[in-house]
């Protein structure tokens, strides 16, 4: 315990703080101080976390130890299985605190002039405290359970901003929709969780508990001497997979991706801080907490690498073919947390180059895709649509957006030396080390079809002429927005320079290759600049809007039907088969027994009340048979 | 002379008149009908301790003790009931027990 | 059989057919006085089996306090609550057909168990002569093996009775009468008298 660290909890703690005054006393008052507050809470939070961040590094300068740095027992249910609150640092969990702090402000500071011609924004910032509150409580939880509850606010707050706009039915649908898939996957993960910790129990049953450690921590759980015992358990694979399929909901991985489209319905800053920087890679920051545990199963990681790589590959296709720009973000916000989750699935303990890439990617990724989104956020604002073919033409209206936007869309792109490059680099070394050629074909291609999407959205929405009224009179933003944009710019440029990986890899690092092919760089790079080509020979023509699609293109727009797959199979599969007769059983069975107990109770009180009948007789009759049955009873028992 | 009848013909008479009052107090409408039905199972209650202080105990005489006892509290019963029963009638004209169900509840 | 226990048994039953009809009579009659004539003449043979028994005494208890005391007490409550030819409801059939099947279960249970008991018969032919000076000893008796206890609570019970019967028979206007000093009212002696 470093006495040093002991108040992180202020981290996750001021934007409580705030959110329980701003939502109480302020927002019903005054929304441009709830704003305020709100905003300096999270700029506090900033402070304290790069602060921490510093004095972490200064301290471990090669990523070093984890610490406990507060911890508070909540549930004590026997010794060796106590819940604890607490804060735990490590390199993965100082990364993350600094970039869901940074983000969250810049996001908030966005909020500022992006809302402030909204009346509800009072209730918007208190809920995005709440959303920052509960990620930074994710992020710092030193134990499963406190994740969990962590994990399961984040998807409330998610599910209250998707929903921001409720006169809007389409956005309730979206929030219901987005609740209910992530709850689905979570499911599983709660699933996953008490397989996890019954088998920690049995393991520390035989290893034993290190003092000061429970049965749920991350730190017992990932601790060699666990994992090794782990890996004999038979039923480590099936709770990996189980925790790993919660991660896949939050994170929006293949099948479990379509809520993620429709959560654009919310205001465009949500977009870029929960469901392209924070809280979406909550499930690969899962699946790298307890990575050495995901290690000792190597099915369960062939799965987090299939269905990653997947999903990569997929979100990319559909990508290429969406017009709605905040659509073409969240599928490509999709495809990047493939490719993070594959990275994680080549991984292995001894070669862990994927893990640090994963992270690395993660970082970078929450910089340049929330600058997209701000972007895009901003090009919405001035055009009132979102639909690119109403752009065109911004660049000269609206030059800082257009300067950022491009940056970050170079970066995502993975030229050098912009952040997207030496992240996705790494990625893609990483699946050739570990001899995964056809993830590593697959990562390459997406790479091309990253850089061709963003290309089409950028040209087709700040190049050429304005394609409708609306964009021909766009304006700048305010500089309120126009500030978070140019400090994401600047990161974007120069976070691939932070050496994130020198900081969070494994101990149990054999000392691989850290650096693929010296011809990766150059392919990866000419894949990002053969997508921008292509895209530039198709759009660069002012066309009138894309003509309508046709043929194998609409099986395209229409995200390869998996939304109408879903409703087949939950309207005509799910609600007829098995929901109906649920209900029917529920209604008729479990509620009919219900009334009939009430009902029972109150027969039973009617045809007993008519015993009460006032009639001396009628009691004196019941009397003196009760008198001759109870001596009846006593002679026979007395015989 | 012997002891004639047995014990048994004595009790079952004094059982009868016990059942008999019994049933008065189980179906009788007026109060004074149930009074006469306590009076006949008091009475046959004391005619059954002379009986078995007769039969079982003869050189004692708590039997017939008890004999008195019984008559002084069917007296007294009688004494209060009587009081009751001219209550009620000043306030409903009428003793059918039937009829009394206010406390029912 | 002597011919004095032939004599015995005759006037028994003689007696207790009487005596049951007469009960009958004053369970089921419809006149509630001559229900209670049928509880005197019941209790007046109730007198003669204690005489048949040989405690003359107690016959003599019987016919003073129970057909001298309380059958003129039942009469004056019958005279107070009815006129002369009231004539009861009668009860529901149901009512009277569950109270007979009662009773008779109560008869045949007691009998019964009767029946199934032992009793050793340790009677003398002949019954103690003194009797009521038997039973008056042994009500004062202060040795612990007699009643003089529960013959001082009878005597209270028996007090706190008529107290009561003054009490609870008294008209409301002679209560409200007596609650108020300034009306000298006489109180309701009759009710009194009859207690």
């Amino acid at each position: 315990m470093d006495a040093g660290f002991a108040y992180a909890w202020l981290v996750p703690a001021l934007p409580l703080l705030s959110f329980a005054i701003v939502g109480l006393f302020i927002a019903p008052r005054s929304r441009q101080a709830a704003g305020l507050v709100a905003t300096a809470s999270v700029l506090a939070a900033t402070v304290i976390a790069v602060i921490i961040a510093a004095q972490y590094y200064v301290a471990f300068p090669s990523g070093g130890d984890a610490i406990i740095a507060w911890s508070f027992a909540w549930l004590e249910y026997a010794p060796g299985l106590t819940a604890t609150i607490g804060v735990l640092l490590d390199p993965i969990s100082v990364l993350l605190l600094v970039v869901v702090t940074v983000v969250s402000l810049l996001v908030h500071i966005y909020s500022l002039g992006y809302m402030a011609d909204d009346p509800g924004s009072g209730r918007y910032f208190t809920f995005l405290n709440l959303f920052t509150f509960s990620m930074l409580g994710l992020v710092v939880a030193p134990n499963i359970l406190q994740m969990f509850i962590c994990w399961e606010l984040v998807g409330v707050s998610s599910f209250l901003l998707i929903g921001y706009y409720y006169q809007k039915p389409s956005a309730v649908a979206a929030s219901k929709k987005a609740f209910i898939v992530t709850r689905f996957a979570d499911v599983f993960f709660l699933i996953g969780i008490l397989l996890l910790g019954y088998q920690g129990f049995q393991v520390a049953a035989t290893v034993g508990v290190p003092d000061g450690m429970q049965v749920f921590d991350f730190l017992f759980l990932t601790a060699p001497s666990t994992v090794g015992a782990l890996g004999d358990a038979s039923l480590l694979t099936i709770a990996m997979v189980l925790v790993f399929i919660g991660a896949a909901g939050k994170s929006a991985m293949f099948p479990l991706h379509i809520w993620l489209p429709d959560a654009m319905e919310g205001p465009t800053p949500v977009s870029a801080l929960i469901h392209a920087a924070t809280m979406v890679v909550a499930g690969i920051y899962l699946v790298a907490r307890l990575f050495p545990a995901f290690a000792g199963s190597a099915d369960a990681l062939s799965v987090a690498m299939i269905v990653g790589a997947f999903t990569c590959l997929f979100a990319a296709v559909i990508a290429c073919t969406q017009n709605d720009i905040k659509r073409v973000l969240a599928f490509s916000t999709l495809s990047q947390l493939g490719y993070m989750m594959f990275a994680l699935g080549v991984a292995t303990l001894a070669s862990p180059l994927g893990y640090a890439a994963s992270l690395f990617h993660l970082f970078t990724h929450a910089f340049f895709k929330a600058l997209l989104f701000l972007g895009a956020g901003a090009v919405i604002h001035a055009v009132h649509s979102n639909s690119i073919w109403e752009m065109g033409g911004l660049a000269r209206r609206m030059p800082v957006t257009h300067v950022t936007f491009l940056i970050a869309t170079l970066a995502i792109a993975g030229l050098p030396p912009l952040a997207g490059f030496f992240s996705k680099d790494l990625i893609l070394a990483a699946a050739l080390v570990n001899h995964h050629p056809v993830v590593f074909a697959v990562g390459l291609l997406v790479a091309a079809l990253t850089a061709f999407y963003m290309g089409r959205i950028y040209i087709v929405a700040f190049l050429g002429k304005a394609r409708s009224d609306s964009a021909e009179k766009a304006h700048e933003a305010s500089p309120v927005m126009l500030a978070p944009l140019l400090i994401l710019a600047v990161l974007s440029l120069g976070a691939g320079f932070i050496p994130v990986t020198e900081f969070v890899g494994l101990p149990s690092d054999s000392g691989h290759d850290h650096h693929g092919p010296a011809w990766l760089p150059y392919v990866a790079t000419a894949a990002g600049l053969a997508g921008l080509l292509i895209a530039w020979v198709i759009y660069r023509r002012p066309t009138e809007g894309e003509a309508e699609a046709t043929g194998w293109r609409v099986v395209l727009q229409r995200q390869f039907y998996s939304n109408e797959v879903y409703l087949f199979v939950t309207k005509r599969i799910i609600f007829p088969f098995v929901s109906a007769p649920i209900a029917w059983f529920d209604r008729h069975v479990v509620d009919g027994a219900v009334n009939l107990t009430g009902n029972l109770t109150r027969w039973s009180g009617i045809v007993l009340s008519r015993l009460q009948t006032g009639q001396l007789q009628t009691y004196a009759t019941w009397f003196v048979g009760g008198v001759v049955v109870i001596g009846l009873l006593f002679w026979w028992w007395v015989r | 002379m012997s002891l004639v009848p047995g014990l048994e013909h004595w009790f079952i008479l004094s059982t009868l008149f016990f059942a008999i009052g019994l049933y008065g107090v189980l179906s009788r409408r007026s109060a004074v009908g149930v009074l006469i039905g306590v009076e006949l199972m008091l009475n046959s209650t004391a005619l059954n301790f002379v009986i078995f202080n007769r039969y079982l105990a003869t050189p004692f005489l708590d039997g017939a003790v008890m004999m008195i006892f019984v008559i002084a509290v069917a007296a007294a019963e009688a004494v209060l009931a009587m009081a009751i029963f001219v209550q009620i009638f000043r306030s409903r004209h009428s003793v059918d027990i039937s009829t009394m169900t206010e406390m029912r509840y | 059989m002597t011919t004095a226990d032939w004599t015995v048994t005759l006037i028994f039953y003689l007696l207790g057919g009487i005596a049951l009809i007469a009960s009958i009579v004053a369970v089921a009659s419809k006149r509630i006085l001559r229900a209670a004539v049928g509880l005197a003449v019941t209790l007046a043979c109730t007198a003669g089996f204690y005489v048949l028994l040989g405690y003359d005494f107690l016959a003599g208890v019987q016919l003073l306090v129970y057909v001298g005391g309380i059958v003129v007490l039942i009469v004056y409550a019958i005279m107070l609550t009815s006129s002369m030819e009231y004539f009861e409801t009668r009860s529901p059939t149901q009512r009277r057909i569950i109270g007979a099947i009662v009773a008779a279960i109560f008869l045949v249970v007691t009998v019964a168990a009767f029946r199934a008991s032992e009793f050793t018969v340790t009677a003398m032919t002949v019954p103690p002569s003194d009797i009521a000076a038997g039973v008056g000893r042994l009500l004062l008796d202060q040795s612990g093996a007699g009643y003089l206890l529960p013959f001082e609570v009878i005597s209270l019970l028996l007090l706190a009775s008529v107290l009561g019967g003054v009490v609870i028979a008294r008209s409301p206007k002679a209560a409200a009468a007596d609650a108020s000093p300034d009306i000298h009212a006489p109180h309701g002696t009759q009710v009194e008298e009859t207690s």
